[in-house]
């Protein structure tokens, strides 16, 4: 047979992945890395038989979704983020809060809020590992490597947000041992009422199969309200309550929750922008996390109210969160 | 006070509670945990086989790319890839083509231990590995990427997984049902056990020596920087073992056997021919079957005596097929060779044949002969005969050539029917992985079937090679364009 081997000089070298096809400028390296890196994307998604267990879930939970475009892989992260770049900018990060910590402990200043830190930041690690399981399972439902690695990142991210957690648990457990830090907060996160919300929330999303009601549920509802609450409202607290440390940890912390937001904005937009049917099949997801968003908010703007006697009302801290998210929900092209 | 990763490690792993909203078994179900019959509270004996902070890791991360990037940048000024034995570079498309999306495969499968492992210190431990696994997708394609303007095949770094080439599905049908399909236990012992750290590991570790030899620098750089991630999160498996063999040992040695035979018998596809044809003859260190020997058996036998299982029931199949089995599978690919992407090396000339019958004594009767047709025809001119005009019988477990487990004189085929369907093996050991499991494989179409389905059109050799996705710029030929041939020439001056 002929092979046709002759042809191949013919053929002017690539300049670029086959896959771009006519693109019309140079793809960024975060392009080369993240084009079409999903394989599954097919009829039957796996070389296995079609009735298998991965087969019949990525078609029911992924395929099938009505939130849709023609393809996910035309959404680029704002932040095109490759590994180097997310290891180099997160190094940067972890640099910073090292330098913190070593600044106040040069400075010798005694913990000013045990109690508050107790009931508040705590307890937080189980919230950060619920909010880490659920990026991980965004992650292997992705619809697409443009999607799917955001996903990843945001997954290391609660990992980052655990042990930072863990560390200012053993401090203060070293400094107050009779107060049983690192052991309380199993306790609190399953029964202190201002948990409850998030708590519900996170269990909820553990059974939210769908990857657009994961999306929905976690990246666009119980996260940006867990981190106004927990991050950004807890920062406010930390500084009435003078342990600023705390504060600047969770304001460097916010920042990957902002880089959370602005990839699911922007993938709103995108899809909203590929086919305006998406802006009412995210409200209708919205709606149905919407009474869970209540009570995350009612529930969580309680968290510090004992602490901050006539300075900052439960009602001011549940405004504000609120306020955030529905900027937030604005910029991705929605309405709560 | 400062603290040491060691003083808030144990707290950070302490992330258990009880699901009150919602159900357990439904937040976390069997089917992913891979948890059914074993008791929730067993899994605190899970300990993680290393310790990192995410601090530490972000850290040497970034010093690892960076010296990376800085090999990639002395790369592109070099003429490195051009000065390469066209043998070696048809390893590097292999490996590319081959790996890459593997990787990335990889993300999806430690995103799923990071969601339902049953333990929160293998769910954190496995975020590392996720990031790990995208590094190492990006880094192949970064090289692919930069090497495209020397040859359109490094094209397939990307887009392999996306074809039907029989060799890509061949690994997709062992990836896709092991990282992507089986629940979180059985794909740590098969994957990051098995396959990870008794085969892929070690075969970074041989491959990148070979590419130093060969002068790859740039190959043999990236080979080494993702080989210390992977002896890193490759032992994940152990703890989960450890855990299984309490309360379910039966079923770890079913896995291990199984994903055994598997690995091997991809790495007797893929890397078999590498090792043995493709590298030059002077920068061989060991051959394919030393190799084995030495790195793979040898831990894997360790590995199952330390937990107190049993070899496989088909160890002397497979020490027999660790002779033969990977010499069949580089002649049916090389006469194959339309149906690859890459540009295989016979490997064959005098002096090479020397060193083949040296490690392999019963070379010369399995496949001289053979080889000795082929040489006759191209010889001759007669090129025609020494390509085919069909497909060959597939397996309908590997999805590798039927006769290419053992020698010239064992090339039957093993049959065993399902529902109504006939199905064909390469060897009684995969026709008894399927048997383990009938339904894991039962609606699957291989190739061959796919074409007799009619699913392939035009339904002749150059429809299959279209539907393959092999166009003219990167369909498979020789390496060295046969010049290995002319030694057999009446009028050569023999080499050796
Ligand atoms: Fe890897
Ligand atoms: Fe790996």
């Amino acid at each position: 047979m002929d092979t046709g081997n002759s042809e191949e000089l013919r053929r002017p070298p690539l300049k670029t992945w086959s896959a771009f096809g006519n693109l019309g400028r140079r793809p960024s390296e975060y392009e080369i890395v993240t084009h079409q890196m999903n394989h599954t994307l097919r009829d039957k998604p796996l070389e296995i038989g079609p009735d298998r267990h991965g087969n019949r879930w990525l078609v029911r939970h992924r395929d099938a979704a009505k939130f849709a475009v023609k393809d996910w892989d035309g959404f680029r992260d704002p932040d095109q983020l490759t590994y180097r770049k997310y290891v180099t900018s997160q190094d940067n990060s972890e640099t910073y809060l090292d330098a913190v910590l070593q600044e106040f402990d040069q400075l010798g200043r005694a913990e000013t809020a045990p109690d508050f830190l107790q009931a508040c930041l705590t307890p937080s690690r189980y919230l950060a590992h619920g909010l880490q399981m659920m990026s991980a399972y965004l992650q292997q439902l992705a619809p697409s490597a443009y999607v799917g690695n955001c996903a990843a990142f945001q997954t290391a991210d609660h990992l980052r947000r655990v042990q930072r957690v863990a560390y200012r648990t053993k401090q203060l457990d070293r400094t107050y041992p009779g107060r049983s830090f690192g052991t309380t907060e199993r306790r609190a996160w399953e029964q202190a009422p201002a948990w409850q919300g998030l708590r519900k929330g996170i269990e909820r999303l553990l059974v939210a199969f769908d990857w657009d009601d994961a999306f929905v549920g976690l990246n666009l509802v119980v996260k940006p309200l867990a981190d106004e609450l927990t991050l950004r409202q807890f920062a406010v607290a930390a500084r009435h309550l003078n342990t600023e440390l705390d504060a600047l940890v969770a304001d460097n912390l916010f920042l990957d929750a902002e880089r959370s937001r602005r990839w699911s904005a922007a993938l709103t937009r995108f899809a909203i922008a590929e086919d305006s049917v998406n802006l009412g099949r995210l409200h209708t997801l919205i709606a149905k996390w919407r009474p869970l968003a209540d009570e995350i908010v009612e529930t969580g703007s309680r968290l510090s109210e004992a602490f901050l006697p006539g300075l900052n009302s439960s009602d001011q801290i549940a405004a504000a969160a609120v306020g955030a998210w529905r900027s937030f929900l604005e910029e991705a092209g929605l309405q709560a | 006070m400062l603290l040491d990763r060691d003083d808030w490690y144990g707290v950070a792993h302490d992330l258990e509670w009880s699901l009150s909203y919602v159900e357990h078994e439904d937040a976390f179900p069997d089917a992913w945990t891979g948890s059914n019959g074993i008791p929730r509270e067993a899994w605190r004996a899970w300990e993680e086989p290393f310790r990192v902070s995410y601090r530490d890791y972000v850290a040497v991360q970034r010093e690892k790319e960076a010296g990376v990037a800085g090999v990639r940048d002395a790369l592109k000024r070099s003429r490195v890839y051009q000065n390469l034995h066209p043998s070696f570079a048809a390893v590097s498309h292999l490996h590319m083509g081959a790996t890459c999306m593997i990787e990335q495969m990889a993300v999806m499968m430690l995103g799923r231990f990071a969601r339902f492992a049953p333990s929160p210190r293998w769910r954190n431990i496995s975020v590392f590995g996720m990031l790990d696994e995208i590094r190492h997708a990006q880094l192949d394609l970064l090289f692919s990427h930069d090497l495209l303007k020397y040859d359109s095949r490094f094209d397939w770094c990307q887009k392999a997984f996306h074809s039907n080439e029989w060799a890509i599905i061949a690994i997709r049908s062992f990836c896709d049902d092991w990282m992507l399909d089986t629940n979180c236990i059985d794909a740590a012992l098969a994957v990051n056990l098995t396959f990870e750290h008794g085969f892929t590991n070690m075969q970074f570790v041989a491959l990148a020596a070979d590419a130093m030899e060969a002068g790859d620098v740039g190959f043999s750089n990236l080979l080494s920087s993702i080989q210390t991630d992977e002896a890193r999160h490759a032992q994940q498996g152990f703890p989960t073992l450890e855990v299984l063999m309490k309360h379910d040992p039966e079923r770890a040695q079913r896995v291990l056997d199984v994903s055994f035979w598997r690995s091997f018998r991809l790495f007797q596809a893929m890397t078999g021919p590498a090792m043995d044809y493709y590298t030059p003859l002077d920068r061989r260190t060991m051959s394919f079957k030393e190799f084995m020997l030495e790195w793979v058996v040898d831990q894997h036998e360790r590995t199952l005596r330390d937990y107190g299982l049993k070899r496989p029931w088909y160890w002397d199949t497979f020490l027999q097929s660790l002779e033969h089995g990977h010499h069949a599978l580089h002649l049916g690919m090389w006469f194959w060779r339309p149906t690859l992407f890459w540009k295989p090396s016979a490997g064959v000339s005098k002096v090479e044949r020397r060193w083949l019958n040296d490690k392999y004594p019963s070379w010369e009767d399995s496949w001289g002969v053979l080889w000795d047709e082929i040489i006759q025809n191209v010889n001759h001119g007669r090129m025609a005969q020494t390509l085919p005009e069909t497909l060959p019988a597939l397996c309908n477990l590997t999805q590798l050539p039927i006769g290419t487990h053992l020698d010239r004189h064992h090339l039957e085929c093993v049959t065993r029917e399902h529902h109504g369907r006939m199905y064909y093996f390469d060897s009684e050991v995969s026709k008894w992985c399927f048997e383990q499991e009938p339904e894991r494989y039962a609606g699957h179409l291989n190739v061959v079937d796919r074409f007799v389905a009619g699913l392939i059109q035009p339904a002749d050799l150059s429809g299959v090679l279209q539907w393959m996705g092999l166009t003219p710029d990167v369909m498979g030929d020789d390496a060295v364009d046969y010049s290995w041939a002319r030694d057999y020439l009446p009028d050569a001056q023999s080499a050796g």
